[in-house]
């Protein structure tokens, strides 16, 4: 094979796709192979029971960044986000706890379990805005190294710094502060009552294997909280048809700017001459050559396979094996001959449309954790749930619902083994169905398929490595400059012209696409491809 | 959604425009019939009734309830006599207004705070260590308000409060058709008028009872449109129209100290400490930044720009919070908040935040108006506020 | 010049008192017990054992403090090196953990292979960064934001000195300082006892497991300051801090408990004691806990409400019980007939330190604690009839906010909980205990006056260390109380016997 082009993208998710995007929009001759016949990598739509569609593993986009949305022109290509502004947390005793966009009706709903969270609810609100507003320009570009103290490097932290100028002393180390504390901690310091605080608390551990008592999850729930910073609507969102929709869009627009996509194109190795990237081989022998290849698999995935230990030197190799990969979720999708109900609800409310939590005190979901600790799935486990159909009909048969269900905690290292998800798949939905029942009785009768997703599901299929959602876990220590490993946090990999796009770069996981975006801009920064 | 005030039954059916307005998440209305100038002018001529549930409303018991209140606001209350209400504001730690409201003392350890927004964590938080009980009874209270020159004549004929003896702000307790209610002689008119506090559960019958009396005096439920006027002529800001609560707003240049919307008057700086008194004091010595003005509009200049359009001069007599920049010298210098064309005396009135220097007495500015699709200015000149203050307000 | 007042006369408070008495204030220790030493002083379990203090391990004690002080005229002596630590099992003899890694190497590797190259690697680590962490523990916090030169020349110190550490060690302290404990020893030894061993110190005065994101910042806090023992124990040291104290023209007031610190326009003006009695001083430094200096001490309504706040949401849930043991004859661990251990951790495994946390975190004691064993009488057999044992135990985890409270029935319970762990890793433990003293976190809220009963002032979680302890606004001892200082472990760097505390508390005084 003789083709040569100016980048290889390997992995068609979100990142890879994003990735190729921007290079061909700059009027490189770029190349995407994935390894599936489906496109989206995590960020797919797959018709699992015949009617109905489901978002198997991503279900909620939440941080997709706009200006990508603009930049790729993804509304013209099939981008269509409806808004998933509600958030519902029922409790077993049969009350329940809506909060959505009017202030006035949060504040009462809250006032009936504390009347002075229900005051400082919107008040949280603005300071977490306020807080992402300072994130913000962290998480659009590439992080400083603090190890290397070039001139360039000092520009960039004065830059940063600049943006805490307006911050006096105190107010700096209290967000600093913020950073280092965990979710309960944290809202602790906001909030009394647990009904609040449980189901605020879980943004903070959701892809993490952390407990909300953990300390450092404050900060993944700002990093959840940054959806909204961008504009006046929240930005959480159900794309129509499926999570599967996103990445179709951008490979749409990839495609108009003459990326080439192939699917069913595994990648066995990175091909090498003297310590440079120059192409890759795919499993059945053929060869792609390009002048840059950018990896959109995880960290693991990318060096210890594609690359392969022999290839890197011994500090690298020891540090991408310490990058922590637990996963830690699992899904379970299922098909409902009728739409669910929950004590006390109003059928036509929109609670339903909402996003539904399960996460009803700390100490449930702290027992969640402990389950987990040592190696088992969470017997009452935490759940997300979102009902897309309900917004968006064509994901199933008229009157019939898909619901989709992200379970926390399913560790990928059972105590017996990862492979023995295979004997606990069933188990493992079981419990997450049995506990759903108690929160909404009847579920169990509706359900037409039940179709479970474990950690080692999530590696086998869609190449997570041990099933973690986010291409490694958003701890401190594997954050910012340490993603994924020290001095190789900028998109660049100890393999020259070899690049890193996924999740496992700053600024993390979940669909924002936005170390796809860096990542290009980079290379082009660079005058890579 | 708005939920419904206890007064809802009986409110609803007079409310035949059915424009209702969320008020703190109450529905309330905006105006009852096909326009709001009747309502406008019950509240200068007879009696205008408003159900004003929406406030929020707490009491506060205990031995330090007057100093919880005296940390939280920016005057004391240790030496306030029983009986007497105080209309104040609080500040945040930098001395910026949070909310205004009225505080009445109706015992020695006991006190009853209404305020426009939820206030009881903010009072929670300040009475760390204090022996006080605080209680939300915004729910379980039902108010209404009773403005006008016949308010008193109406209320004289359906309770046993001793109305000649009851001063301009001050409160007492009642009966009023066999029912406890407590009577303050305040209000958001500028008007001789009361305000009517019951249990929540009392509502309807306390409605039907003043109701009943009032017929004979005019009397005429009014909604929030009237209101606005009446307030605005009688010089009140509003907040979230002529001021923001500090900790709801984004930016510093959002937010106000007491001084800078004509509040100095409420401000006793040499007392114990309280929340934002070194802010205030700070500012005190130094001077404010903004003024809060009353500004009247030059009439004349405003029939000739409507002229030069072949238009005679529309304004519609109700209150406008549209913010609205003023000039002076071409340069942005401040900002009308409220602005109202007052029928009773025929002035084009508004509240305004300017720059310090141009708040003086008869400074002269330009305030933007657009006539005919263009924007242009005309004079407008810094009057005294209040723009209208009879002396049935207060007295005896 | 004016009579200065430090509030408490455990060693912080000694140390304090005692700079500012050598720079020459006229010093007033006032301590509410009836004895000096606070949390160090010792106290008779039965007739003819004494234990040390509630905190028995002067391991951390800082030299460059103690040198300063010259507490070596007032009889202030060091044992030769840092003690070695059994890390006890319930199978098997355990292992010896020598400071000299090499020393334990063999052991190690016996237990598992690799562990003892493990454990020289993991301590030549910390031995690369002591200086550099024991820099900033030994100078005040360090700023977030330089507002002076002087503050930009003292973070280029503290910058400066981890960029010296090398790129590959600093961004190693940077990895792992945010890390939770359980994760990085297991990078180090594939056996379970070695991790959850060195683990177990991270869990002391903290309210986490070893699986919590940030123990191993405690973890490195605590190791690199670790030297070897005052000789003769807290108690030793206190005693000494006393004598220096009062040949500096300092006055201790015992039985003395402040009711209130007295204002005048925002500064101090003096204390009042209980029973009413006034002592008069413009310079206050309280050495007990944050939450009792500024929330009890002070008039309520006083302090500018953030600071008020922050302080009130200071964590300091207490998960430590002590056990005080008179034994019949000595203690002997298991398969180590005839070996003398001063210091021993329980634990097998690092889950169940976790499991432990576990309990305490549904409000229910650990039903298999993990310890923190000392054994005074070993290297000061006079604490102890001859021939005899005295041990004193940290047990953990035993929450301050038990469900239903504690009596002394589940007091009793606990002690009976500990006593069984011990008996595992020191079979016939049990049948020589001759008396037993349990104090719950209850007990020692009551005895020391400890909010929450917590024995560090404050847990020790990334959030509430250096420029954060025990709040950012009061990190650097001054309060915004004119004249009121802090100066207990609640300030950095910390809970333990180090006196830093003290002493950095008067250096922000008497420097300005």
């Amino acid at each position: 094979m003789a083709m040569t082009y100016d980048a290889i993208v390997v992995g068609a998710g979100h990142n890879g796709l994003t990735c190729a995007a921007y290079l061909g929009k700059a009027g490189r001759k770029v190349l995407v192979l994935e390894r599936r016949h489906a496109i989206g990598g995590a960020t797919v739509s797959e018709e699992i029971h015949p009617g109905f569609t489901f978002s198997s593993c991503s279900y909620v986009v939440s941080l997709l960044r706009p200006q990508i949305i603009r930049e790729l022109e993804l509304s013209k290509h099939g981008l269509e986000i409806m808004p998933l502004d509600w958030t519902f947390s029922p409790f077993e005793d049969g009350t329940s706890l809506l909060r959505g966009p009017d202030p006035e009706m949060n504040r009462r709903n809250i006032a009936r379990f504390s009347r002075r969270d229900a005051e400082r609810y919107p008040l949280f609100g603005q300071a977490m805005s306020e807080l992402g507003r300072m994130m913000k320009p962290i998480i659009e570009s590439p992080v400083p190294e603090p190890s290397k103290l070039t001139p360039s490097t000092l520009y960039e932290l004065l830059r940063m710094s600049k943006q805490f100028k307006g911050m006096g002393e105190e107010s700096l180390a209290a967000n600093f502060k913020m950073m280092t504390m965990s979710a309960v901690d944290f809202l602790s310091e906001w909030f009394e009552s647990e009904r609040l605080i449980g189901p605020m608390s879980v943004s903070g551990i959701i892809g993490t294997f952390l407990g909300i008592r953990s300390p450092g999850t404050a900060y993944v729930l700002l990093h959840h909280y940054m959806g909204e910073i961008d504009g006046a609507f929240r930005a959480w969102g159900l794309q129509k048809g499926g999570t599967g929709g996103v990445a179709e869009a951008i490979a749409r627009s990839a495609r108009s700017f003459g990326v080439e996509i192939k699917t069913n194109c595994p990648v066995d190795k990175i091909l090498m001459t003297a310590g440079v990237a120059r192409g890759v081989v795919l499993e059945n022998g053929d060869e792609y050559h390009a002048k840059a290849v950018v990896s959109g698999a995880d960290p693991h995935r990318t060096f210890l396979g594609m690359v392969g230990e022999e290839r890197l030197d011994e500090d690298f190799t020891k540090q991408i094996k310490r990058f922590k990969m637990r996963g830690s979720s699992g899904k379970v999708n299922l098909a409902l001959d009728s739409l669910p109900v929950f004590p006390g609800l109003d059928p036509d409310s929109p609670a339903l449309k909402a996003d539904i939590t399960i996460a009803p005190n700390i100490d449930f979901l702290e027992r969640a954790y402990d389950d987990a600790k040592y190696g088992r799935f969470s017997r009452e486990p935490f759940m997300d749930c979102v009902i897309p159909s309900l917004s968006d009909p064509s994901v199933a048969p008229p009157g019939k619902h898909v619901m989709s269900i992200f379970v926390q905690y399913a560790p990928y290292n059972l105590k017996e083994g990862p492979a023995d998800w295979e004997n606990q798949r069933e188990a493992f939905g079981d419990a997450v169905i049995d506990t759903l029942e108690r929160f909404s009785p009847g579920i169990k009768d509706r359900i037409l398929h039940r179709h479970v997703l474990t950690p080692l599901d999530l590696e086998q299929t869609y190449g997570l490595t041990e099933g973690n959602i986010f291409h490694g876990e958003l701890s401190l220590e594997q954050l910012a400059f340490m993603r994924p490993a020290a001095g190789w946090a900028r998109y660049q990999t100890p393999i020259e012209k070899l690049w890193l796009c996924g999740s496992g770069a700053h600024p993390g996981g979940g669909i924002m696409a936005a170390p796809g975006q860096l990542c290009a801009n980079t290379m082009l920064k660079a005058r890579a491809v | 959604m708005p939920i419904r005030s206890p007064f809802h039954e009986r409110v609803a059916p007079y409310c035949t425009s059915y424009t209702w307005k969320d008020w703190a998440g109450y529905y309330a209305v905006s105006h009852y019939g096909e326009t709001h100038l009747p309502e406008y002018w019950a509240f200068r001529e007879s009696c205008a009734i408003t159900d004003i549930t929406p406030l929020f409303k707490y009491v506060i018991q205990g031995k330090d309830a007057a100093r919880l209140l005296s940390r939280m606001a920016v005057r004391g209350f240790a030496k306030m006599q029983i009986g007497r209400v105080a209309y104040t504001c609080w500040c945040d730690a930098n001395g910026k207004v949070i909310d205004d409201g009225t505080v009445s003392r109706l015992g020695e350890d006991h006190f009853f705070v209404t305020a426009a927004e939820p206030t009881l964590s903010w009072m929670s938080r300040l009475s760390r260590g204090f022996d006080v009980e605080i209680a939300d009874v915004s729910e379980q209270t039902g108010a209404l308000s009773l403005q006008g020159p016949t308010s008193r004549d109406v209320l004289k004929q359906c309770s046993d409060a001793n109305l000649g003896r009851l001063k301009f702000f001050q409160t007492t307790s009642a009966r009023l058709d066999g029912i406890d209610v407590q009577i303050s002689r305040t209000g958001y008119s500028g008007d001789l008028g009361y305000e009517l506090w019951c249990d929540a559960q009392d509502s309807l019958r306390v409605w039907d009872a003043v109701m009943a009396v009032g017929r004979d005096y005019g009397i005429q439920p009014a909604g929030i449109e009237a209101l606005d006027m009446v307030r605005i002529e009688a010089g009140f800001i509003m907040l979230g129209v002529d001021y923001y609560s500090a900790p709801h707003v984004t930016i510093d240049a959002r937010r106000s100290s007491p001084y800078e919307i004509g509040l100095d008057w409420c401000v006793r700086l040499d007392r114990g400490a309280f929340m934002g008194q070194e802010a205030l004091r700070a500012e005190a010595a130094r001077g404010s930044e903004w003024k809060m003005i009353g500004l009247e509009a030059d009439w004349l200049e405003l029939e000739r720009l409507y002229e030069s359009y072949h238009l005679p001069p529309a304004l519609a007599p109700a209150a406008c919070r549209q913010s609205v920049p003023l000039y002076s010298g071409g340069k942005f210098v401040g900002q009308v908040t409220s602005t109202v064309w007052s029928p009773l005396l025929k002035r084009y009135i508004s509240l305004a935040s300017v720059k310090a220097q141009y708040g003086k007495l008869g400074t002269k500015l330009k305030l933007e108006h657009t006539a005919f699709y263009e924007r242009r200015t005309v004079t407008a000149t810094v009057v005294e506020r209040p723009f209208f203050d009879p002396e049935r307000k207060r007295a005896p | 010049m004016s009579r200065a007042i430090v509030i408490g006369a455990g060693h912080n408070g000694l140390v304090a008192g005692l700079l500012l008495a050598r720079a020459g204030r006229k010093v007033t220790i006032v301590e509410q017990r009836g004895e000096v030493g606070g949390l160090c002083a010792a106290s008779e379990v039965h007739p003819g054992y004494t234990v040390p203090g509630l905190l028995h391990d002067t391991t951390g004690v800082r030299r460059d403090v103690v040198d300063l002080l010259g507490l070596s005229r007032f009889g202030l002596a060091f044992e030769s090196e840092a003690p070695s630590v059994l890390a006890a099992h319930s199978d098997h003899k355990g292992v010896v953990l020598h400071a000299e890694a090499k020393r334990s190497r063999d052991e190690l590797e016996m237990l598992h292979k690799g562990d003892g190259d493990g454990y020289i690697e993991w301590r030549g680590f910390l031995s690369r960064i002591r200086d550099f962490v024991s820099g900033v523990l030994s100078q005040k916090p360090p700023m977030m934001k330089p507002d002076s030169i002087a503050e930009l020349w003292s973070l280029g110190k503290t910058g400066f000195g981890l960029r010296r550490l090398g790129k590959a060690d600093m961004l190693e302290l940077m990895r792992v300082a945010p890390m939770c404990a359980a994760d990085w020893l297991q990078e180090f030894f594939g056996d379970p006892l070695p991790a959850a061993a060195l683990a177990a110190p991270s869990a002391i005065g903290a309210s986490l497991g070893p699986w919590s994101a940030g123990t191993a910042a405690s973890l490195l806090l605590y190791e690199c300051v670790r030297g070897a023992e005052v000789k003769g124990g807290p108690a030793a040291l206190t005693q000494s801090l006393q004598k220096a104290f009062e040949a500096a023209g300092g006055e201790i007031a015992l039985e003395s408990e402040v009711a209130r610190i007295r204002l005048d326009h925002g500064a101090v003006c003096g204390v009042e004691l209980e029973g009413g009695r006034f002592v008069e001083a413009l310079l206050v430094v309280a050495s007990c806990d944050p939450k009792r200096a500024l929330l009890d001490l002070i008039e309520p309504g006083t302090l500018p409400l953030d600071v008020e706040e922050q302080v009130a949401s200071v964590r300091m849930r207490g998960m430590t019980a002590k056990v005080n043991l008179a034994l019949d004859g000595r203690i002997s661990f298991r398969d180590r007939e005839g070996e003398r251990h001063a210091r021993a951790v329980v634990a097998d495994h690092l889950d169940d330190i976790e499991r432990a946390f576990d309990a305490a975190k549904y409000r229910a004691c650990s039903e298999r604690p993990h310890l923190e064993v000392s054994v005074p009488s070993v290297n000061d057999p006079s604490l102890a009839p001859a021939g005899k044992d005295v041990v004193s135990v940290l047990a953990h985890a035993a929450p301050h906010n038990l469900e239903g409270g504690w009596s002394g029935e589940t007091s009793a319970r606990f002690g009976d909980a500990v006593v069984e762990v011990l008996e595992r890793v020191a079979p016939g433990t049990s049948a020589k205990i001759v008396a037993r003293e349990v104090l719950s976190p209850a007990d020692l809220e009551d005895r020391y006056d400890l909010t929450g009963g917590h024995i560090h002032h404050g847990e020790h979680a990334l959030d509430q260390l250096l420029f954060m302890r025990p709040t950012p606004k009061l990190a650097r001892y001054k309060t915004p109380i004119e004249g009121l200082y802090l100066g207990g472990s609640g300030s950095h760097p910390g809970g333990g016997v180090t006196c830093q505390p003290g002493a950095l508390a008067a250096e922000a005084i008497l420097k300005g």
